[in-house]
């Protein structure tokens, strides 16, 4: 009898044993073919951008670089770009909402690989790399800045005014003061405001190229953030020459399977990148104090009505615009936020649009469950996994982990 | 002896097990939230609709804080900052401006307070508890209050025609704080529960499993190469589609135009048609994440489909409405990626 037992219990022991930690059992072709269409290796070449036409021009890199990384680009002299988009960090900044001048409503996502997306913000409400570096330039609580501001400085500092007008041709007479206030802009406060009105509109319209060029050459600097090999991607490259590789492991080639297979996360972290650019309702929570956030729907009215939109006068070529053209109205965009890459993951958190999640635990939970959304529709299904298969997913999602393959001169402030 | 006896009982325990998982489940769905709908709100289909005049909206409650994701339709657990979501279901309530009010319910009608009491309470600033002025918002209205105290309390929307001056309201009762449960629903509930477990146990199951590959079976995709759909019939017969897509393979997460090709009945090519497709994975419940259109008609039926994209693989739907000589009709494409 209790050697019966006994036995019963071994049994049942090394069953449990193998219910949570399955050997790996190898691939199937699909599974194969899923694996194929996140490696990095499958990634298409650097997208054009039409609607810049120095997006590749090396001395626009160098303005951008510079730029991004100088602090005089703000109204308090304390921000730049890389004050809320940090190499170190992933180019994000650690924090739930991003801090500035002042607190924003949102979190600062990595930037490394968005060349590839048609769509900037979590909402969407730029349609390029170069309208995007704009918003925040002139925004009260991030660099609270104007246009006018911005040009003066680029006119009265000597390197800086040298290599604009290598790449983009003569500064207007900004020393002519009565034409170019020192300062303003149509969406600075009241005196600031006063001032851009007060000017000549083909005035306005020269500041608002220059201002436009200023962030084609922010995103000609953007382009070179690009993402490097990781160890899942070694897995595969392994695994495509030789059918076997020891680079993953254990947890991590379950999470693997979980990932491509029912987990889902393949419907919206699809292709290369981990993203498909697409927005999405997954029901994240409100932060305590503040509304639910509209997202896309919201996004999507203002990246129509932006004057540096893809269509707008600023743009290199309009007629390349089939993105904002064609963008998607449908009511699934109430509280919807654009997927964000995965790869380098541990170098971004907290998590969510407004840094909802602290660890990538609290995430996946959530997904897990995916529990009814405040505003709009979460197209999530609860997937039920059993809590050790959520560690296997991110055992598998900190394999995306890559230094980037930029070089790394390119991830420091420039020498000047 | 001993073992035969444990052997025996898992049917039981297995029975015991589900019928008190179903009862668990059963009470978190029936208890506070759902189950307390009164006044100008009512159940349809699971959602807390309120009807402002011939308008409706979707109108939800949460407490972020301390019950997360719950959704509540009026009564409310706690005090405590709580979310209320309005979204339009109606064309149109979108384009009025709407107002939210929320004051105590001094009207000595408790729950069954209507418009008329709150009418006769004459000047309402003074009952006021919170008020949002009118605004117009395109997608939902959403505001958010703390309630200090629990109490009862009146919720009002008003939505104002500009052109009529009509005044559309919304009035419902609600309580906020210390409320129990619903016993004659939990009841229902256990009963509804009880047949569960007997559906379950008996041959009830291997049918609806039938029944469930049956549909699943005719749910399947009936096309086989995804890039192109051959010879579709419209849903009232009118037309017959032909689709094919100007990149081949199909591939997600590209911007790209498909050939329509439209017939009659008698496989003669229809021109001049209006043609606009929408589409979606009616597995995730959400469209296509671009609008496409027809931009140009190539002659002989055939059109030019530009602007489509798809960013998941799994199977998808367009309809396709046309609409030639005052006949409109829906042709359905259905393809895997």
């Amino acid at each position: 009898m209790r050697i019966f037992l006994t036995l019963t219990a071994l049994v049942a022991a090394i069953a449990l044993w193998w219910w949570i930690f399955p050997p790996h059992p190898g691939w199937s072709e699909d599974e194969l073919v899923s694996i194929q269409n996140i490696w990095l290796e499958s990634l298409p070449a650097l997208p054009d951008d039409p609607t810049n036409s120095v997006a590749d021009d090396a001395d626009a890199q160098i303005l951008g670089h510079r730029l991004f990384f100088d602090l005089r680009m703000s109204a308090t002299g304390t921000t730049s770009c890389a004050t809320c988009h940090q190499p170190q960090r992933g180019f994000s900044d650690g924090l739930a909402l991003s801090v500035a001048i002042g607190q924003t409503k949102r979190n600062a996502p990595g930037i490394a690989g968005l060349a590839w997306s048609p769509w900037l913000y979590w909402d969407g409400r730029k349609d390029s790399l170069w309208a995007q570096a704009l918003s925040p330039l002139e925004d009260a609580v991030e660099h609270g800045g104007s246009r006018l501001m911005f040009a003066h400085l680029i006119h009265t500092d000597e390197p800086y005014r040298a290599l604009y007008e290598k790449v983009f041709g003569p500064l207007p007479a900004l020393d002519d003061r009565s034409r170019f206030p020192i300062a303003g802009g149509p969406l600075a406060s009241d005196e600031g405001r006063a001032a851009w009105d007060a000017m000549d509109p083909d005035d306005q319209r020269e500041i608002n190229r220059l201002f436009s060029n200023l962030g084609k050459a922010i995103a000609a600097y953007e382009r070179l953030l690009v993402h490097g090999s990781s160890r899942f991607d070694r897995y595969v490259a392994e695994l495509m020459e030789t059918g076997d590789s020891e680079q993953l492991a254990g947890s991590e080639l379950r999470g693997l399977r979980l990932f491509i297979n029912e987990a889902n996360c393949t419907q919206c972290h699809n292709g290369p990148l981990l993203t498909n650019n697409a927005f999405h309702n997954t029901g994240l929570l409100s932060l305590p104090g503040k509304l639910p956030d509209i997202g896309r729907s919201a996004g999507l009215r203002k990246v129509r009505d932006d004057e540096f939109n893809c269509l707008g006068p600023y743009s290199d070529n309009p007629t390349v615009c089939d993105e904002l053209v064609y963008a998607g109205s449908g009511k699934e965009n109430v509280g919807a936020m654009k997927a964000p890459s995965l790869r380098n993951l541990a170098d971004t958190q907290p998590y969510g649009h407004a840094g909802q999640f602290a660890t990538l635990g609290e995430v996946l939970d959530h997904y897990n469950e995916a529990p009814d959304a405040m505003i709009g529709h979460n197209e999530a299904k609860p997937l039920d996994l059993w809590p050790w298969q959520v560690v296997d997913l991110e055992a598998f999602l900190l394999t995306l982990q890559a230094p980037l393959a930029t070089d790394p001169s390119w991830l420091e402030p420039p020498d000047q | 002896m001993r073992e035969r006896r444990f052997l025996h009982t898992i049917p039981w325990m297995q029975q015991l097990f589900i019928a008190f998982f179903y009862l668990l489940y059963l009470a978190s769905i029936l208890t506070p939230g759902y189950a307390s709908a009164h006044g100008g709100v009512v159940l349809e289909d699971d959602l807390c609709v309120i009807n402002v005049g011939f308008y409706q909206a979707h109108f939800t409650i949460f407490q972020p804080i301390n019950t997360q994701h719950e959704q509540f339709c009026e009564d409310l657990p706690g005090t405590g900052e709580s979310v209320f979501v309005l979204e339009y279901l109606h064309d149109g309530l979108e384009q009025l401006p709407v107002d939210f009010r929320i004051i105590r319910n001094v009207t000595g009608m408790g729950l069954f307070a209507g418009v008329n009491d709150v009418e006769a309470l004459g000047d309402l600033d003074v009952v006021t508890e919170f008020y949002h002025p009118p605004v117009t918002e395109p997608d939902a209205f959403a505001v958010l209050h703390e309630f200090a105290e629990p109490g009862a309390f009146i919720g009002i929307v008003t939505a104002v025609h500009p052109d009529t001056d009509t005044l559309y309201t919304a009035v419902f009762p609600f309580e906020v704080g210390a409320f129990g449960l619903n016993y004659p629903l939990i009841a229902v509930g256990v009963v509804l529960g009880l047949l569960a477990v007997l559906a379950v146990s008996s041959r009830w199951r291997s049918g609806g499993a039938t029944v469930a590959t049956l549909c699943a079976g005719l749910l399947l995709p009936m096309t086989a190469d995804a890039a192109e759909i051959e010879d579709v019939v419209s849903a009232d017969g009118y037309y017959r589609v032909t689709a094919i897509s100007r990149i081949h393979p199909l591939a997600i997460n590209q911007m790209h135009a498909w050939e329509l090709q439209v017939f009659d009945r008698s496989g003669q090519p229809v021109i001049n048609a209006n043609i606009s497709v929408s589409g979606g994975m009616p597995a995730h419940d959400h469209g296509l994440p671009t609008d496409p259109r027809i931009t140009r008609e190539l002659g002989e039926g055939r059109y030019l489909l530009e602007g489509v994209k798809f960013h998941m693989r799994g199977a998808w739907e367009l309809y396709v409405l046309i609409d030639a000589t005052g006949r409109p009709d829906t042709a359905t494409l259905s393809l895997e990626l």
